[in-house]
């Protein structure tokens, strides 16, 4: 028996998976003026529940949705889960983070990612 | 075994255990009984019901907020929302609507509706249950 728990590891008890259950908001990404333009929609997530970080060339949003329940109330038709919305998206590191511009507006994310100095094409000149 | 996450059209994915969509078995009987078939739905809706009101929540975000529009149109709820879009030739209005059959016992007159947070939440009173009348009978 403990051979066979060893060969299949998800027989050795415990719980299948820990992972908290999130959802992918839709979202967009444009190119404005050589600039990245990042659209993210995330409805019923208040603004200061928003999370916005940006590592090693990923960029990462979350945001926990305030789960709508009144009290005494039965659901009888759900199609959204209550699970938090997990975004990340991978860039090549040509973008400024500290000049990373966000505004939330009814439930639209819009970030600015403004290109570093670096990455703009730059005109050499010949002597 | 290998682990396969379940995923909604919309991309969502699930911890295997947990989480509404665990199969009470009761969701083909309430896709009958609201006659809302998820394949032709723009936006996701939830339904909720308590003793008091029964509430429909739709997730529209960054709509325009003149344009929303609820109606009660022959029992059901009528949701239109129109946002701007960003697409290749420029900005675009994009309109979105839904009709949501609703239970027998709503009060029209008194429906309010409110969008916060790219949420429209319309809140629909129940009718107060007739008071039982006392009829007498003649036997001859």
């Amino acid at each position: 028996m403990s051979l066979f728990t060893t060969l299949i590891p998800s027989l050795n008890g415990g719980p299948i998976t820990t992972a908290t259950a999130t959802r992918r908001p839709r979202h967009e990404i444009s190119e404005v003026n050589g600039d990245y333009q990042v659209t993210v929609y995330l409805p019923g997530v208040a603004k200061d529940a928003i999370e916005i970080t940006d590592e090693h060339g990923e960029l990462t949003v979350t945001g926990a949705v305030k789960a709508f329940v009144p009290e005494g109330a039965t659901a009888l038709h759900r199609e959204t889960p209550d699970a938090a919305f997990h975004l990340v998206i991978q860039h090549d590191e040509s973008i400024d983070a500290d000049k990373i511009g966000a505004e939330f507006k009814d439930g639209v994310l819009r970030l600015q990612l403004p290109k570093a100095e670096s990455a703009k094409p730059r005109k050499v000149a010949v002597s | 075994m290998r682990y396969i996450p379940f995923t909604q059209p919309y991309g969502r994915t699930y911890a295997r255990f947990g989480g509404r969509f665990g199969g009470t078995g009761l969701e083909h009987e309430v896709d009958q009984l609201f006659g809302t078939l998820t394949g032709s739905a723009q936006f996701p809706v939830d339904v909720y019901q308590d003793k008091i009101n029964t509430y429909v929540r739709a997730e529209l975000p960054g709509a325009n907020r003149d344009s929303l529009s609820v109606e009660i149109v022959d029992g059901s709820l009528s949701i239109k929302a129109s946002r701007q879009q960003q697409s290749a030739e420029g900005e675009e209005t994009v309109t979105v609507s839904r009709l949501v059959a609703l239970p027998d016992d709503v009060q029209a007159d008194k429906v309010t509706a409110t969008y916060e947070n790219g949420v429209l939440t319309v809140t629909l009173p129940r009718q107060e249950e007739a008071k039982p009348r006392k009829v007498n009978v003649s036997v001859n």
